[in-house]
């Protein structure tokens, strides 16, 4: 509420939803506010002079409140944790906005910017394009890495939706190649460009959702690790767990990258393919 | 049903009157000159009726309330012989912020860096400096900026408490998984906080170890807990959290012999690239040998360590146990 004297008397004249919306609450809320700060005061005084009938909102006589309140440091920490990831996606021509950043962290205060740091998972650049393809209903084309099945391919998708889970953003996609739905992580795709192509209806989800695999695997050692290697498709505790997943390539490719830190216990199946691919590889040092 | 709606009814009016009660509480504060004892607050603000035990413990939770919201209230003597008698006062340059000055363009890059934490932990507390800052009235730039979106890693309920210790400068204690997974208790001065790779890190002096550690906060295996009083050490001047996640020195360099258009991580890493029919010679720098032993066997039979001998060695032991294991 302390807030709305100097927001409002910079901005006179302001509509009641904009101003809502401008601190994220709802007009109901905001009128509430409003009805109560018309109420206050120094009464000795005169009661400040609130106008918003209207829809539009005026104040005056609220020169004691009309200050902008200090920064507090959860907000100073919130601005320069951003300022930090926008930083380190600038372009290298573009020293003349590290300066201002530069700046910038000497008004919020030095003290606090050095003991912050926040580097970018994925190119923010990346992310605009979806955002646009999102919004604009149109193709794009993507550079992507799959390391399961150790491929970089070119592909033109229809974005269809962004999500954040856990600590990965994803993209979900029409993809034209494949004629599916698929799903890529964002700090994978290499690159990606906005083509001028209009998407084109999707055609109803086919029933991919269904697990490929399920694996009982036992963790010998290096717990941490290897539980974090498996990601979110682990289940259970302690050393005995149950994987599920998509890719078989995939958990073939972890187990031995674990260099013997796990063990496949069933499927017979899943176990023979690691044995094989495991002698295979094993070979090549002869 | 009744009932609900009466809760209701009653509970509005008490809390717009407390939020006027905490806005008049402001102005008296900071329009004051001098100090002002609590009877001449009581008589002067509205809301402060009523008996004086009951009016005493308001005023008090007021002052809290004042100061979690980040105002400074001061509190003095009138005389200082007699200290019995205190005054309050809010300074208005300590309750307005220093920047006063900004270009459009700094404008509009606070105005994205808050855009970072969209859906995320400190969304609400980035759109109050926004609009603290929109008071300035200053008008945006953002067709200079290049058109980026930032945003923060995602993170968990123990974010928010971390981030208030370090503001606050007090000790945090939680519980930890060791590389084995086995739970140790930790006790902490929260130094700084930061993200690398998509996860969030805290640094601070491990109180038990007695040396600078650094935890990575999906790592903590309960709630982190604030504990002690505020201001309970101060954070070194040397303190620079940028240091300690930046990516320690690849020492040493390793010969890896790769299938052609195969490897692509490693090959995106190599320093150098010899290419020859089916296989390419490439070079790499790492850091931890067991590191590179599982980043090349992710490859399985399209990378092969040449270099050095000891990773070779180890490579092919791993591999005979992985064979021996599933046989």
């Amino acid at each position: 509420m302390l807030d709305l004297v100097p927001f409002i008397t910079a901005h006179q004249g302001i509509g009641t939803a904009e101003l809502a919306s401008e601190f994220g609450i709802s007009e109901e809320e905001l009128l509430n506010d409003l009805n109560s700060l018309w109420m206050c005061g120094d009464n000795r005084f005169d009661l400040i002079d609130l106008q918003f009938d209207s829809g539009y909102v005026t104040i005056r006589n609220a020169e004691t409140l009309n200050l902008i309140r200090s920064l507090t440091q959860q907000e100073i920490i919130s601005i320069l944790l951003g300022l930090d990831l926008i930083e380190k996606e600038l372009p290298p021509d573009r020293s003349d906005l590290r300066n201002e950043i530069d700046s910038l962290r000497n008004s919020l205060g030095r003290g606090i910017s050095r003991i912050l740091d926040a580097s970018p998972v994925h190119s923010g650049e990346i992310i605009s394009i979806i955002k646009e393809g999102l919004s604009a209903h149109k193709k794009i084309r993507i550079i992507y890495f799959s390391p399961a099945g150790d491929e970089i391919s070119d592909r033109v998708i229809t974005p269809l939706a962004l999500n954040s889970t856990d600590s990965r953003e994803f993209l979900i996609a029409f993809c034209d190649q494949a004629q599916a739905q698929r799903t890529f992580r964002v700090d994978r795709i290499k690159s990606a460009q906005l083509l001028d192509l209009m998407s084109a209806p999707i055609p109803a989800e086919t029933h991919s959702g269904q697990l490929a695999f399920s694996a009982e695997i036992h963790i010998g050692r290096q717990m941490r690790k290897s539980r974090e290697s498996l990601g979110d498709y682990v289940n259970g505790t302690g050393a005995e767990v149950t994987v599920s997943g998509f890719n078989p390539q995939w958990l073939s490719r972890t187990v031995i990258s674990a260099a013997g830190a796990m063990e496949v216990r069933a499927s017979l199946e899943l176990r023979e393919q690691i044995a094989e691919e495991a002698a295979k590889t094993l070979n090549q040092y002869r | 049903m009744y009932c609900h709606v009466a809760v209701v009814l009653q509970k509005v009016p008490t809390v717009s009157r407390k939020s006027e009660r905490l806005v008049n509480l402001t102005i008296a504060l900071l329009a004051t000159k001098r100090w002002l004892t609590k009877s001449q607050i009581f008589a002067a603000v509205d809301g402060y009726e009523g008996e004086a035990d009951a009016t005493e413990r308001m005023f008090e939770r007021d002052k809290d309330d004042l100061r979690n919201l980040g105002i400074s209230i001061e509190v003095g003597t009138f005389d200082p012989l007699f200290e019995d008698e205190v005054g309050y006062r809010i300074r208005p340059e300590n309750y307005q912020t220093e920047i006063t000055q900004l270009t459009p363009r700094q404008f509009s890059l606070i105005s994205l860096a808050s855009q970072a934490w969209h859906g995320a932990a400190l969304n609400s507390t980035a759109l109050s400096a926004l609009i603290k800052l929109k008071s300035l009235g200053i008008d945006s730039d953002f067709d200079s900026i290049p058109s980026i979106t930032p945003s923060v890693p995602h993170s968990d309920a123990n974010f928010l408490p971390i981030i208030n210790a370090i503001a606050q400068r007090q000790v945090i204690s939680f519980s930890y998984f060791d590389s084995e997974l086995e739970p140790q208790s930790r006790a902490i001065e929260p130094y700084g906080a930061g993200t690398k790779s998509g996860y969030w890190y805290v640094a601070g002096r491990d109180l038990d170890r007695k040396e600078l550690r650094l935890f990575r906060l999906d790592r903590c295996d309960s709630e982190v807990k604030q504990q002690g009083k505020a201001g309970a050490y101060e954070i070194p001047e040397d303190f620079i959290m940028s240091e300690l996640l930046k990516s320690p020195e690849r020492a040493q360099i390793a010969t890896i012999k790769v299938r052609r258009d195969k490897a692509h991580s490693l090959r995106a890493r190599a320093t150098s690239i010899v290419d020859d029919d089916d296989w390419s010679t490439i070079e790499i720098a790492f850091l931890r040998e067991s590191e590179l032993i599982n980043d090349v066997l992710w490859h399985g039979a399209d990378a092969v360590i040449l270099e050095p001998q000891s990773a070779r060695e180890a490579a092919i032991a791993a591999l005979k146990e992985i064979v021996a294991a599933h046989g």
